[in-house]
């Protein structure tokens, strides 16, 4: 029995190396259908269980049903629209200061010194706790939204600029300077290509928290945005459209991550 | 035995060279500290030689005996030392136009594949790029790569990175190649094809060339004289004249006199060697006892 079982156990690791490439993407990729399947079963079983008060968890029937009155809806598509309009500001005002104070900071040890902790200990507050300032400073509207998400961007920007900016192989800039390249040389043929990962990171973790800041403060006070949205269909206790709304809110998320993620593979 | 001439004198003045023309370089009485107080290291301590123009000098010592500090004094990267360096007219204190440097640590461009690398010097002196291809081309082929011109430095091993580096700084063809321990990545007989391509050129271009190394066959196999080191401080110890005919190639390695210098300089290094592994284990022995 002993030998059998040995016997018939020596060919598995010469079928591991098959299984190690496409086919192993393929099971990775049928557990995961599979674990949507499955929670997807759960869900409907629990609504149609009666467990739960009321449409807390509303059938998915309803759900899809909601998702198509939603994306033909123009009130959606025009909150949408202020909500990226938000993000894609405070991303662009964030990233712009974030990388020129991490180039001033990562080139300027005494300054770095000097500034570090407040960046450090700043940096993992949350920003909402700010937002009762930027409404008295900016208004109701999209801009208190957009400083929001424009301070959050900017901490991620900023810290990850500098970190790239000293983590430069000191080799390479004696290399330039040995070869005598201009201060424009060295900026756009070393510090730029080297620093390029850890800024593209820096914008899609700034990106990533400029997308909370800004829905969570739409959430708080506001008159339109995604946000603002989802809590008006949540006071209506329209559960469908509050679900297909989050699905949407994950769907553009995620899609902007891999977008992004996609350009610093490039 | 009689061809082994050493000289203690500062100015290098030397039979064999083409007197009166001036030395393409002279350092004279060079000397920098690192730390301060309590923890000053003395890297270089007055060291002087002249380098004549088309000559090949080494620089030879035992690790840690200040041979980098040294290069990158000369390469203008320290301006900071006591001293001077003089090329021409001019004291060193930033990397001056007529010198070309290869690094000792791994120093290809990570984002740039084999021949943009090469291509680096040509690129910031505004060449053409179809002109900067071309030479860049040249000096590849030359250090035996010319099928990885699309690879990028991860995709190379350490002494073929090595090599892209060489070709990198050869391609801006500099009046004075300083190289240090260019060939410690590579393999016995990869050094020694490579240094008869670089000694090629070397005689072709009538370059001065300072080569800082570790490696006395290497030492003997490429230079008209050896600048010997002595470990901490860094001192010049002998300065040897390597009387084997030229043109030259990787063949003298195999012959008498060749090893009669390997033997010579050997005794000399070995004594450096030696009290730089014995300091090493007082200090280690010294650290045991704090611990
Ligand atoms: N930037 C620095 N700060 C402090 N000490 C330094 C610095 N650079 C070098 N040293 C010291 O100077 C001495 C000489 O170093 P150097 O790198 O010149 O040696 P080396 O001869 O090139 O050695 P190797 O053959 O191992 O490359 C060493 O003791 C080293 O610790
Ligand atoms: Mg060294």
């Amino acid at each position: 029995m002993a030998a059998t079982g040995e016997m018939s156990a020596r060919p598995r690791p010469v079928a591991a190396p098959v299984m190690g490439g496409e086919a192993s993407a393929r099971s990775a990729f049928f557990l995961r259908l599979a674990c949507a399947a499955f929670v997807f079963a759960a869900w409907e079983g629990l609504s149609r269980s009666g467990l739960f008060y009321g449409e807390v968890v509303p059938s998915l029937i309803s759900i899809v049903r909601a998702m198509g009155v939603l994306l033909v809806d123009p009130v959606f598509w025009t909150n949408l629209k202020v909500t990226f309009l938000e993000v894609a500001a405070s991303l662009a005002i964030g990233t712009l200061l974030g990388v020129v104070t991490g180039i001033v900071l990562g080139a300027n040890r005494f300054l770095m010194r000097a500034f570090e902790p407040y960046i450090y200990y700043l940096s993992p507050t949350p920003r909402i706790i700010l937002f009762p300032i930027m409404i008295m400073w900016f208004g109701v509207g999209p801009s208190s939204k957009i400083a929001l998400g424009a301070l959050s961007a900017f901490f991620a920007v900023a810290l990850s600029t500098a970190a790239g900016m000293r983590q430069i192989d000191q080799i390479l800039i004696r290399v330039g300077r040995s070869f005598r390249a201009s201060k424009w040389q060295m900026a756009t043929k070393i510090y730029l290509p080297a620093m390029k990962i850890p800024v593209l990171n820096g914008i899609r973790l700034g990106m990533g928290t400029a997308i909370i800041t800004v829905l969570l403060a739409e959430t708080k006070l506001s008159n339109q945005g995604l946000g603002y949205l989802i809590m008006q269909v949540y006071t209506r206790f329209d559960m469908p459209t509050l679900y297909a709304l989050l699905i949407a809110v994950f769907a553009i998320a995620g899609a902007s991550n891999a977008l992004i993620g996609r350009a610093i593979r490039e | 035995m009689t061809s082994l001439s050493s000289e203690t004198s500062l100015t290098g003045a030397d039979p064999s060279k083409p007197s009166g023309s001036a030395p393409a370089m002279v350092i004279d009485d060079v000397v920098k500290r690192f730390g301060r107080g309590n923890d000053i290291v003395t890297a270089v301590d007055h060291v002087s030689f002249n380098v004549q123009q088309g000559e090949f000098v080494s620089v030879i010592g035992p690790s840690g005996c200040g041979k980098s500090t040294l290069f990158n004094i000369i390469g203008g990267l320290l301006g900071d030392y006591d001293g001077n360096v003089l090329i021409g007219d001019e004291r060193i204190s930033a990397p001056h136009p007529e010198v070309g440097m290869v690094f000792q640590e791994e120093s290809t461009f990570p984002w740039r594949n084999v021949i943009d690398n090469v291509a680096f010097p040509l690129e910031l002196q505004g060449v053409a790029k179809s002109e900067r291809m071309d030479r860049a081309h040249h000096f590849i082929d030359m250090v035996g790569l010319a099928n990885f011109e699309k690879n990028y430095p991860s995709q190379l091993s350490g002494g073929m990175k090595q090599r892209v580096s060489i070709a990198r700084t050869l391609v801006s063809q500099p009046k004075i190649l300083l190289m240090d321990e260019p060939f410690a990545a590579l393999d016995e007989q990869t050094r020694l094809l490579l240094g008869d391509k670089i000694t090629q050129i070397q005689q072709q271009l009538h370059q001065t060339t300072l080569l800082i190394t570790h490696n006395l066959t290497e030492a003997v196999q490429l230079s008209d004289r050896i600048v010997v080191m002595t470990y901490r401080p860094g001192r010049v110890k002998r300065i040897v004249n390597i009387d084997l005919p030229r043109p030259r190639t990787s063949d003298v390695v195999g012959s008498d006199a060749f090893g009669h210098y390997v033997a010579e300089i050997w005794n000399d290094l070995r004594e450096e060697a030696s009290r730089g592994m014995a300091d090493s284990e007082t200090a280690a022995s010294r650290r045991g006892a704090h611990g």
